[in-house]
């Protein structure tokens, strides 16, 4: 099966740091997370694999087309969705202009159809009541909304969404994780985040970065399961663990290399990823 | 998704040429619209509209006789401001995902910049045609008036639409090249037209910077001839066509287009372009100087004459059709003079003074021939009872230059011939008068020189138009011989029309 984004050996500078390190990797359909700590390099990866950046070496095919050159990169954004980290929007506009002015510029020339495609996805994010209202007037999470409406408009085959979820309350997280995992049927979904339950909960596949490169590459399971034998409880904080917070039980949580006779407890993905990014700086995927 | 919704998913599916040209044209659309809900635009083009509406709902006097080649320059100046609007929220369009920051999520959609800035560029082009239509109904309107004479020039009648279409293209193109707030675009296009205009001043005006505006109006002065005009239309609308397609390849070319085609339609706008700023800077031709020099000082060897009840009327081809309305008034005129007046045979010429071209605000010398009447080129309005006293004052005193000297009781006799007849003598006395009042000493208006009028003489000839006409028409005939003889003081004319005079008998200062 061809993967939607095949990439490797991508290497990108940005005045004289390198953003991104010989990265590698390959999506297919379904949600994929992207970890990793901030200047890890995930954005610049979301930018290079959405267009809006080209890398300064490497190969990269999304959806079957090489965007190095023109007609590549134009038969890819064709089939892009793109809501960046901070997404801008024309506060005079109704969230429904606004979607239609994105489906214009996806060059949907129909206008019946495109009009019946953009209340299709402002129903999908549940803005069937506000299509009317000028976006000056929706919250920080209709907003948001409005965003991933634009980017799901036109059916994209690859959707790339880059911390979608910040800034917005638990009951809006929840809405958008529901989104998230519904646009993820039928298609491909990168999705970088800082937040280790999204990816627990959304993903099937987990990358993680750091320093411009990448660190993992596979299931979450697997992630997690990298911290098998290495969390484990103790009364008193372990000075010997690579991290340790105290509980909501009181007891320490720790998660490193266990003394032994140590209470081990289950992982979570969370301490799988801290303990990835402690590993050494040598790239270490599984598939 | 579809699921969720139970409709199914449009996809963006790959373009052919066409179908991107397609979305352009849709995006244009989109624009146009949003443009459209701009208070700066709405509000503008919405005036322009009521203004054309109101104007063609109640017409005044003169609009009843319009001048067609007067009326084509009139439709140039109103559509400057929804231009101007239309150049500042073109300009904010452009600049929209900038400001909003939107920059980086439509950056990666499939429309490149240059298509969008086409796009752009495209949305003025329903205010060009809103304006046309608004243009188009002036004219038929004027066309279809009874009293409508001249000729329209197309090169005119596109200036207005060209002008909205140009600014909407500068405001794209200002917008492409910088990142000025549509503030500071305002400031700097209206400071430019400033300045141009100041050192176009400083230099005295010279023909060719005065016809880089894109409208000229020069809508002062009274209306001429068309072939006198000697107003480069075509080639200013040549120049106009050419400078808003130029202007539309550099901000295509600034949207990041690179094509031979491109390159060659930009090479080929400037030419245009040149060819036109060339063609409408030359001076006026000898041949047209000399024509107007003819009109303006021997007028009879242009003008076609026709008779009317004895008379004679010669007008420019141009106005041949009007000589029957003049007829008209000097009939009205003329049966309430007593005397040989009564069957005196005129001269009615219709004079225009040409010879500094269009726009300029000339008086016309009152004529010394015996029995001639001149008559401007407008008519309608205040313009018919002006005519009027300038027959009366040829009626009673024998000639225009004479009459417009005159001071004496003459003056009555004059005003109450010209509005005797009037339909609203009182409304007439007040319209002709420079003061637009029915007391007090005033200047009377004529085609050429203007009548002065006294105090007491103002008051013996208000009180005259509020009797009986039939009662008045039988005194002045029978004292016609002394009513109408130089020193006949106002007090004696008064008298013998049977009007008490208050004040001073016998005021014969002018305009006293």
């Amino acid at each position: 099966m061809i993967p939607t984004v095949s990439a490797s050996g991508l290497r990108l500078a940005h005045g004289g740091v390198r953003a991104l390190d010989d990265v590698s990797l390959r999506l297919g359909e379904g949600v994929t997370g992207l970890l990793g700590p901030n200047g890890a390099g995930k954005t610049t990866l979301l930018r290079v694999l959405a267009t809006a950046l080209p890398p300064d070496r490497g190969a990269l095919t999304v959806l079957g087309h090489d965007p190095s050159g023109p007609a590549g990169r134009q038969e890819v954004r064709r089939a892009l969705g793109y809501l960046p980290q901070t997404p801008g929007f024309h506060p005079d506009f109704t969230s429904f202009a606004f979607v239609d002015h994105v489906a214009i510029l996806k060059e949907m020339t129909d206008r019946a159809a495109r009009h019946r495609e953009v209340r299709r996805v402002l129903d999908a994010v549940d803005l069937r009541d506000v299509r009317g209202t000028r976006i000056r007037r929706l919250s920080g999470g209709m907003r948001q909304r409005v965003a991933l409406a634009a980017a799901l408009v036109g059916d994209p085959g690859f959707l790339v969404l880059d911390e979608p979820t910040v800034g917005l309350d638990p009951e809006q997280r929840m809405r958008f994780r529901e989104l998230i995992a519904t646009a993820g049927e039928g298609r491909t979904v990168l999705l970088s985040t800082h937040q280790t339950e999204d990816v627990a909960v959304l993903c099937n596949r987990v990358v993680v970065m750091a320093a411009g490169r990448v660190r993992f590459e596979g299931t979450p399971a697997e992630l997690t399961a990298r911290a098998a034998g290495r969390v484990w409880s103790s009364a008193e904080r372990d000075p010997g663990a690579r991290a340790c917070w105290r509980t909501g039980t009181g007891a320490f949580r720790n998660v490193g290399d266990p003394p032994g006779g140590a209470e081990l407890v289950e992982p979570t993905l969370e301490d799988g990823y801290l303990l990835t990014l402690d590993a050494p700086a040598v790239v270490e995927t599984t598939s | 998704m579809s699921t969720r919704t139970g409709v199914r998913p449009v996809p963006a599916v790959a373009g052919t040429e066409r179908r991107r040209w397609a979305a352009v044209f849709a995006l244009a659309r989109f624009e146009a619209r949003e443009l459209m809900l701009q208070i700066p635009v709405f509000v503008f083009f919405l005036a322009h509209l009521a203004h054309t509406v109101w104007k063609l709902a109640t017409p005044e006097g003169e609009d009843a006789h319009p001048v067609l080649q007067d009326v084509d320059r009139a439709t140039q100046t109103m559509p400057t401001l929804p231009a101007l609007a239309l150049l500042i929220c073109v300009n904010a369009a452009v600049g929209r995902s900038r400001r909003h920051r939107t920059d980086e999520q439509f950056g990666v959609l499939a429309m490149e910049p240059w298509r969008r800035t086409v796009a752009h560029l495209l949305s003025a082009v329903p205010f060009a045609l809103l304006t046309a239509l608004i243009v188009a109904a002036e004219v038929v309107r004027a066309v279809s008036a009874p009293g409508a004479v001249g000729r329209l020039s197309p090169g005119e009648l596109v200036v207005g639409p060209l002008t909205v279409l140009l600014f909407g293209v500068v405001g794209a193109l200002i917008g492409r090249l910088t990142r000025f707030a549509p503030a500071a675009v305002l400031a700097a296009v209206v400071g430019s037209y400033i300045l141009g205009v100041t050192v176009a001043s400083a230099l005295g005006g010279p023909r060719w910077m005065r016809w880089l505006a894109p409208v000229v109006p020069e809508d002062a002065g009274d209306p001429l001839p068309s072939d006198l005009l000697g107003r480069p239309a075509g080639w200013h609308a040549l120049y106009l066509l050419g400078l808003t397609l130029l202007l539309c390849c550099v901000a295509v070319l600034a949207g990041g287009a690179r094509s031979r085609l491109l390159t060659a339609a930009a090479a080929g706008s400037a030419v245009l372009t040149l060819t036109g700023a060339v063609g409408q800077s030359a001076g006026d031709p000898s041949a047209l100087v000399a024509a107007r020099v003819t009109a303006s000082a021997t007028p009879e060897k242009v003008q076609t004459c026709v008779r009317h009840d004895g008379s004679t009327y010669c007008a420019f081809p141009e106005w041949a059709g009007r000589t029957a309305e003049w007829a008209d008034t000097v009939r009205r005129v003329r049966a309430l003079a007593g005397g040989a007046a009564a069957d005196t045979a005129l001269t009615v010429r219709q004079r225009v003074e040409a010879r500094r071209g269009p726009g300029q605000d000339s008086a016309l010398a009152p004529a010394s021939t015996p029995g001639q009447v001149s008559v401007g080129a407008r008519w309608g309005g205040t313009r018919v009872p002006e005519f009027a006293v300038a027959v009366a004052s040829v009626l009673v005193t024998g000639d225009e230059e004479t009459g417009a000297s005159v001071c004496d009781g003459r003056v009555v006799t004059t005003m109450w011939l010209a509005l005797g007849t009037a339909a609203d003598p009182m409304a007439e006395l007040r319209r002709v008068r420079l003061d637009d009042d029915v007391s007090g000493g005033s200047v009377v208006h004529t085609p050429t020189e203007p009548l002065l009028i006294s105090a007491p003489q103002t008051t013996v000839v208000r009180e005259l138009l509020q009797r009986p006409r039939h009662r008045v028409a039988a005194d002045v005939r029978a004292h016609w011989d002394e009513l109408t003889a130089p020193g006949t003081s106002t007090a004696r004319v008064a008298e013998l029309l049977g009007v008490p005079l208050p004040g001073r008998p016998g005021d014969n200062v002018c305009g006293a």
